[in-house]
């Protein structure tokens, strides 16, 4: 593989002797020896005699899909660093993707295809060839398509990997297939801005942060929540003088930096939309050039709000009227370079797709959809494609509700929690297995007491992962995936910057221990099935030739650069003499006013809802994350568990007064079915409301194979055990959950 | 020559800790320790009128630097360039320059016994890159730089913009790393992380003379060993005595 060019003299082939005499040239007196010293070490793993190779290929410690450079040594990856070649982020890292190699290193890690010879749960494996693995698969999946139909057959993907496997599903027949990224993350953000605007906003989100004079956050806590170009745009903005509205029941690290922080009382943050929407249609700050341009129902929504004064809100919200007021005017000035961040996990309270459908609606009222510092368009790039056969039709439909249930859900990514219903009613027919690919079900989709009694009614369950998580002890199979520094995936393509791009990820490194690339079991699977019709190339390199051939760039130039990007289109004006509008709804223009919803039964216009106050003696618990873990995913990382290896519940100093917990004690946090976490610190901090407490997610993880998260900290997933479900969209309430803290009789 | 400094701009900087890790990468630190750390200020005020502020924490390479003061072997020592460097095959281990340290930047590595800080980078600065933190830092809060340079970005910083460095009326040993953004913000620094006063342990200096020529000629042999036991001894020594 060709390293990259331009590349500083010792990432080359460049001897020690050479180098260090390079070094005694340039140094001088004490300076000299100290360095000679210090470069014997650098970098780690590098001797001083090999040839050091960098290798461009995209980061997966997180979805973001970041431009990383691998140095490699003797096949070994000694170090890892941003792609300054990446047209998103531009050479930076954050915390997980500068971890990298300890994933890739981590001594927990799968390494051989297991299959159950215990109890389902026991975690009780004998270790299998490949060979045996994919036959014993290929007879199950067989079988169950001879008795109960493919569709009996669910698939829980995630991430580029997985595309692959996506494909042998669908070509074997099942519709079947489900992402936690839409029914417990974007999905009610991606319903709401679609009904709006015609076009979702997907993912990395098309936000012009950087161009921003004001940034709205809705529960969207930038800073603890990373993402490297999204962090790298938000500090841009407050370097540039921009302010900053944080909404957040808690004093986040964005809320340090705002000019306002808004400690709403949680759940009510459609009241203090439609109170700010008041302000700017009442006090006429809106954009209404733009509005009469492009949107349509502006009259109703006059209407609508006209009752939802801030002294309406502020009763609900339990934020100051006059804030209300004050920070409606800074937007109505601020316009239209107002970001109002549509947030990312926004299934919170069961009616978050009219939420998002508010953010939406304050967005065009701000005339800042499709414009500078507000929210920008996508630019297409084309994409090649192989001639493959159609997919079987389904006769029996979707089990999971997309498009039925609940009928604005996506069926590309499919309802997770849908799947996990059919599987324990046999509704709308019997789910008999589950392939769970890159995604931990029962850190991610909330109730799983129902997750595990789903599971524990299936004929087979199969799980392709990196690590050990929790969920292989209840699979019958268990296959190790090469982790991402090891393999090739399908490209990544990115319409949704400014320039739009095209990324590579290619194998660092020969694949460690039986380990295998997602390519390669899915293509060895078809083959095994009568599939190879679907799978019409040999090697990845084939692939990915395919698929970027429309793009008039070489197979080369893509992996020796890691990415490449083409001239962006994002802003409304540029868009101006398109044949198509860029509004794509049904009329063509931004519907304030939904008569798809109305025609749905649903509210066209939001309206707030109540939702339940927690009963007494229990707080509300909300959660998030942060800069150092993704998910449930990192916390067995040496290098970031030695950074966060537990979570801590923040508790407020006045209900901690209450209770009579100090700063430091331990508790547990019990539910009102009387569901208990594991053992966590308390933290007593002014800053998170009375009324709620506050958990990272993704710890207290359940897996003794992985040694270093094992039981540390308190998981928020497993006291969801009440979620209140997105009538439209199918997304899981997670904010339903009231907890109390009880003193942990274990702790001295 | 040169005149290196370093300035984090606080008003940017959102404690992703992406230094840290890259930090620790680049210089094989043990999962633990750490070369530079990034704290949060515990919020002051009542609720809702809060302010807590982000500390990014690292070797100052002070002007006046104690920790030069205190080493016994002559391992630690400042360059003309200001930057102040370990010499791994000195250093002896004893630890007093930790002692010495008002900012708590140092730590001994557990597996080589040796003192480990923040140099800059200076490995990489002499093969034309930046330190491994700027290089990463997902703000772009983190600039490095010649005070001598007036194009500088960190000159900027510091004479035009008013970053600040973390002294007070009494700990002045004049570090080069600066702060940038509100007042406000770097007062709460200092409220929670004040440099300490350097502790400069006097039985130390005056082995240090004896020592300091004992060390250089024996680096690398077994004298070097028993100089360690000895000094660590000598240390523990002096904390019992303290205590």
């Amino acid at each position: 593989m060709p390293p990259l060019e331009g590349y500083p003299v010792m990432d080359n082939n460049v001897s020690r002797r050479q180098f260090l005499g390079t070094i005694a040239a340039a140094g001088a007196g004490t300076a000299a020896a100290a360095t000679v010293a210090n470069a014997q070490s650098h970098p780690p793993g590098w001797s001083g005699t090999q040839r050091v190779e960098k290798i461009a290929t995209t980061c997966e410690m997180c979805f973001w899909r970041c431009g990383v450079l691998a140095s490699v040594a003797d096949g070994k990856v000694i170090r890892l660093e941003g792609n300054p070649d990446h047209p998103l982020t531009k050479g930076r890292l954050c915390a997980r993707g500068n971890a990298g190699t300890r994933l890739l290193y981590d001594p927990d890690r799968l390494k051989y295809p297991l299959l159950r010879t215990g109890k389902r749960g026991d975690g009780q494996f004998k270790r299998i060839s490949w060979n045996e693995a994919l036959d014993f698969l290929t007879s199950k999946l067989k079988a169950l398509a001879a008795e109960h139909g493919p569709e009996s057959v669910a698939f829980f993907p995630h991430g580029l990997s997985a595309r692959f496997f996506s494909t042998l599903m669908k070509a074997y027949g099942t519709p079947n297939s489900a992402e936690p990224s839409f029914a417990q993350c974007r999905g009610p953000r991606e319903v709401g801005y679609t009904l709006t605007f015609g076009r979702e906003l997907g993912s990395p989100e098309p936000l012009d942060l950087e161009e921003s004079k004001l940034i709205v956050l809705i529960g969207s806590h930038l800073g603890e929540n990373v993402f490297t170009s999204q962090i790298t745009a938000f500090a841009t903005a407050l370097s540039r003088g921009a302010k900053v509205i944080a909404v957040d029941p808690r004093f986040s690290t964005a809320a340090s930096k705002a000019d306002w922080w808004l400690p709403i009382r949680p759940g009510t943050d459609i009241a203090l939309l439609l109170a700010w929407m008041h302000v700017l249609i009442g006090e006429d700050l809106c954009d209404k050039e733009y509005i009469a341009r492009y949107a349509q129902g502006f009259k109703e929504l006059e209407a609508h709000v006209r009752e939802f004064t801030p002294e309406w809100a502020a009763a609900i919200t339990e934020l100051p009227a006059a804030q209300i007021r004050e920070t409606a005017r800074a937007m109505g000035t601020a316009k239209p370079a107002v970001l109002v961040h549509p947030g990312r996990h926004v299934t919170w309270y069961g009616d978050d797709t009219q939420r998002a459908r508010a953010m939406a609606i304050l967005t065009a009222l701000l005339g800042s959809w499709g414009r500078k510092g507000g929210i920008f368009l996508p630019t297409p790039i084309p994409r090649g494609a192989f001639e493959l056969p159609d997919f079987p039709e389904s006769p029996r439909g979707r089990a999971d509700g997309a498009g039925t249930r609940f009928p604005l859900a996506s069926e590309e990514l499919g309802v997770t929690n849908g799947l996990v219903d059919a599987t324990v009613t046999a509704q709308p027919y019997p789910i008999k297995a589950w392939i769970v690919y890159g995604q931990n079900v029962l850190e991610s989709i909330p109730e799983p007491q129902k997750t595990r009694k789903a599971i524990e009614a299936l004929d087979l369950m199969v799980v392709v992962d990196v690590l050990p998580v929790e969920q292989i002890n209840y699979a019958d199979l268990v296959l190790p995936e090469a982790t991402y520094l090891e393999r090739y995936d399908s490209p990544s393509i990115v319409t949704t910057a400014k320039q739009p791009f095209v990324s590579v990820r290619q194998p660092a490194c020969e694949p460690l221990y039986e380990s295998k690339p997602g390519w390669w079991i899915a293509r060895e699977m078809a083959k095994r099935m009568g599939l190879e019709a679907w799978f019409p190339w040999h090697t990845p390199e084939e692939h990915l030739a395919q698929i970027i051939a429309p793009m008039e760039i070489s197979v080369e130039e893509l992996r020796n650069r890691g990415a490449l990007a083409f001239p962006g289109r994002p802003y409304l004006d540029d868009q101006a003499s398109d044949a198509e509008s860029p509004v794509r709804t049904g009329s063509g223009k931004i519907e304030l006013y939904s008569q798809e919803l109305k025609d749905l039964g649903a509210d066209p216009l939001p309206r707030y809802t109540p939702v339940e106050d927690p009963p007494t003696g229990y707080f509300r618990l909300i959660y998030g994350r942060s800069p150092v873990h993704s998910f449930a995913r990192t916390q067995n990382n040496e290098a970031l568990n030695a950074l966060m290896p537990d979570n801590e519940v923040w508790l407020s100093t006045r209900s901690a007064k209450d209770l009579g917990l100090r700063d430091g004690e331990r508790v547990t946090l019990e539910n009102t079915d009387g569901v208990k976490s594991l053992p966590v610190r308390v933290k007593v901090t002014e800053g998170i409301r009375r009324d709620c407490v506050y958990l990272v997610h993704g710890f207290g993880q359940g897996s003794k194979s992985l040694h270093l998260a094992f039981r540390r900290g308190a998981s928020d997933n497993a006291l969801m055990t009440h979620v209140k479900v997105d009538p439209l969209m199918g997304g899981t309430g997670m904010r339903g959950t009231f907890v109390r803290p009880v003193k942990d009789p274990t702790a001295h | 020559m040169a005149r290196y400094a370093m300035v984090t701009d606080l008003r940017k900087c959102v404690a992703c800790q992406a230094c840290t890790v890259a930090c620790n990468a680049e210089w094989d630190v043990p999962a633990g320790y750490a070369r530079t750390r990034v704290r949060t200020t515990p919020i002051t005020g009542t609720f809702p009128h809060l302010a807590s502020s982000i500390y990014v924490a690292q070797c100052n390479q002070c002007d006046r630097p104690p920790c030069v003061e205190a080493c016994p072997s002559g391992a630690t020592s400042q360059h003309d360039n200001g930057i102040v460097g370990v010499d791994k095959s000195l250093c002896i281990g004893c630890g007093f320059c930790l002692e010495a340290c008002p900012y708590d930047a140092r730590y001994i590595n557990p597996a080589t016994k040796k003192v480990d800080k923040c140099d800059f980078c200076v490995s990489r600065l002499e093969r034309g890159a930046e330190p491994a933190c700027v290089i990463t830092c997902t703000a772009h809060a983190k600039y490095f730089g010649d005070l001598e340079d007036r194009q500088s970005d960190v000159f900027k910083m510091v004479y035009a913009h008013g970053a600040r460095r973390l002294e007070t009326s009494t700990i002045r040993v004049g570090p080069n790393v600066y702060y940038a953004g509100e007042h406000a913000s770097t007062d709460l620094v200092l409220a929670a992380f004040p440099p300490r006063p350097p502790r400069l342990l006097a039985a130390g200096q005056a082995w240090s003379r004896v020592l300091r020529p004992l060390v250089l000629a024996a680096a690398g042999a077994t004298f070097l060993g028993q100089a360690v036991a000895f000094f660590n001894q000598l240390r523990n020594g002096e904390k019992d005595f303290e205590d």
